[in-house]
């Protein structure tokens, strides 16, 4: 199948995690109508309905971008569709760092102006219990099962190289540490500690903001093809360095620099090859060019480019940033 | 790393008499027995042009005294001078035909309605900001004595 890593598994896994994607949308959702009603004067309460209305952004991506994404090349687009993702998410990412440093204001304000948070009664049943309350078993419902389908979009976006869904996945994974800080807010709201609520919101809006700067750090990466990182974002991936070995092995090849970019959940790699002799067949190029391929099934295609001598760019390849 | 069930401990909460005030007003209230009621003139709610006032709220605000084991002080004012009042602290309660879509929201807590006009405007009474457990305890005698629809005509 076009567009996903030729693993064992992996078509299985996207639909898996488009199924995954669907539900996050409906619980995301839920989320949202309940926080509504229960939100009254919080400004914690407030700041987790943007931050859950925020987090609709990366599943909705996920799906539209998987449809888009997977399309063929054709003479317009000649290598595909796959950056339409990365384009989209840098949207998403600034959105979320705009949005996180407004909360984070809007909740300093709160703070600096001492605001009381107001938080009364609910009718329920007949009944008129404190809205608090209810926030805290939203809350507990906004963070709980979260973290589990954000385990669950972890391990698929392992198996698909799929960065927008590991992001995904983080998101999911903190938002009970969100969801834990409103709660706090709000027991101490309950407690008589008016600027808990302000408090925890700051918090949360920091998380905004932090998720915002990881996401945007990854999308401008991808879109300015820069050498692929494994999937936590961490380390370089060996990718390139084993196609590297790969052909430095062969007989025929006296240097080479292999450059490696990523295209959705895709890697295709340019390699820039100084032959031993002078001479060198068409069918030894295009035969290295399949083996090297194969040696990761994230790779759907290499290209092998002999030259006289390195090009004085490709050459600066190797050299690490501040040389 | 924490996981989500710490959180959980907090629930049992709920039964130990919260929300606090942040000021302490219910504790004022019940220490000093006195509820500081602010009305601004608005019949058929509240009439405060000429002696005691009278009307359905001033009614409702002297029963929910009583359960408090307090007498009201009353004071009179326009919306804004209530409002300020509340905000900070020298009024416990303003009344005088408030909607639950008041102006003052930025300023005052907001009670549970206890009448509904025909037109569909919720009746409330303003509280200071902020002190969750006195407008929790307004809230449920408010929402135990509901008005019915007919008290806009009363």
């Amino acid at each position: 199948m076009r567009g996903i890593p030729r693993r064992p598994g992996a078509e299985q896994a996207l639909r898996k995690a488009h199924r995954l994607a669907w539900l996050s949308i409906a619980y995301i959702l839920s989320t949202i109508a309940m926080l509504f009603f229960v939100m009254s004067g919080s400004q914690a309460l407030k700041t987790e309905m943007s931050g859950e209305i925020l987090s609709l952004i990366p599943p909705t991506l996920f799906l539209v971008g998987d449809r888009v994404g997977r399309r063929p090349p054709n003479r317009r687009y000649p290598f595909g569709y796959e950056r339409a993702v990365s384009a989209g998410y840098i949207g998403a990412a600034t959105a979320l760092l705009l949005v996180g440093m407004y909360l984070f204001f809007d909740g300093g304000m709160k703070l600096v102006a001492r605001e009381h948070p107001t938080i009364g009664g609910f009718p329920l049943f007949g009944h008129v219990i404190w809205t608090g309350w209810l926030g805290i078993a939203v809350l507990l419902w906004s963070g709980v099962p979260a973290h589990f389908i954000g385990k669950a979009k972890r391990q698929l976006a392992e198996v698909l190289h799929d960065k927008t869904l590991a992001a995904d996945a983080e998101i999911n994974q903190a938002d009970w540490q969100s969801a834990a800080a409103a709660i706090f807010g709000l027991v101490g709201v309950s407690l008589g500690l008016w600027w808990a609520d302000a408090a925890a919101a700051v918090l949360i809006s920091i998380e905004i903001m932090r998720s915002g700067w990881t996401e945007l750090k990854t999308a401008l990466g991808d879109v300015m093809d820069r050498r692929p990182l494994t999937i936590d974002q961490k380390e370089d991936d060996p990718v390139a360095d084993r196609v590297d070995e790969f052909l430095r092995g062969q007989p025929w090849v006296q240097d080479v620099i292999v450059r490696v970019r990523e295209r959705g959940r895709e890697f295709t790699a340019e390699a820039h090859v100084v032959p031993m002799s002078e001479e060198v067949s068409v069918e030894l190029l295009s035969k290295t060019g399949e083996l090297a391929c194969k040696l990761d099934p994230r790779l759907s295609d290499v290209t092998i480019a002999a030259v006289k001598q390195m090009p004085k760019d490709v050459a600066r390849a190797r050299h690490s940033e501040d040389a | 790393m924490l996981r989500p069930w710490p959180v959980l401990l907090f629930l049992p909460l709920a039964a130990c008499g919260l929300p606090n005030d942040p000021d302490g007003t219910s504790k004022r209230i019940v220490s000093s027995h006195e509820l500081r009621v602010g009305v601004t003139d608005n019949a058929p709610w509240a009439n405060a042009r000429a002696g005691k006032p009278h009307g359905v709220e001033p009614d409702l605000v002297r029963a929910f005294a009583a359960t408090l084991g307090a007498r009201v002080v009353w004071s009179y004012g326009s919306e804004a001078k209530l409002a300020e009042a509340l905000k900070s602290h020298e009024l416990d309660l303003a009344i005088g035909g408030f909607e639950a879509k008041t102006p003052w929201k930025s300023l005052a807590g907001v009670s549970q309605p206890f009448a509904k006009t025909p037109d569909k405007k919720k009746h409330v009474m303003l509280a200071p900001p902020g002190e969750n457990g006195l407008i929790l305890t307004l809230d449920k005698f408010l929402t135990e004595h509901l008005l019915a629809p007919k008290g806009a005509s009363a």
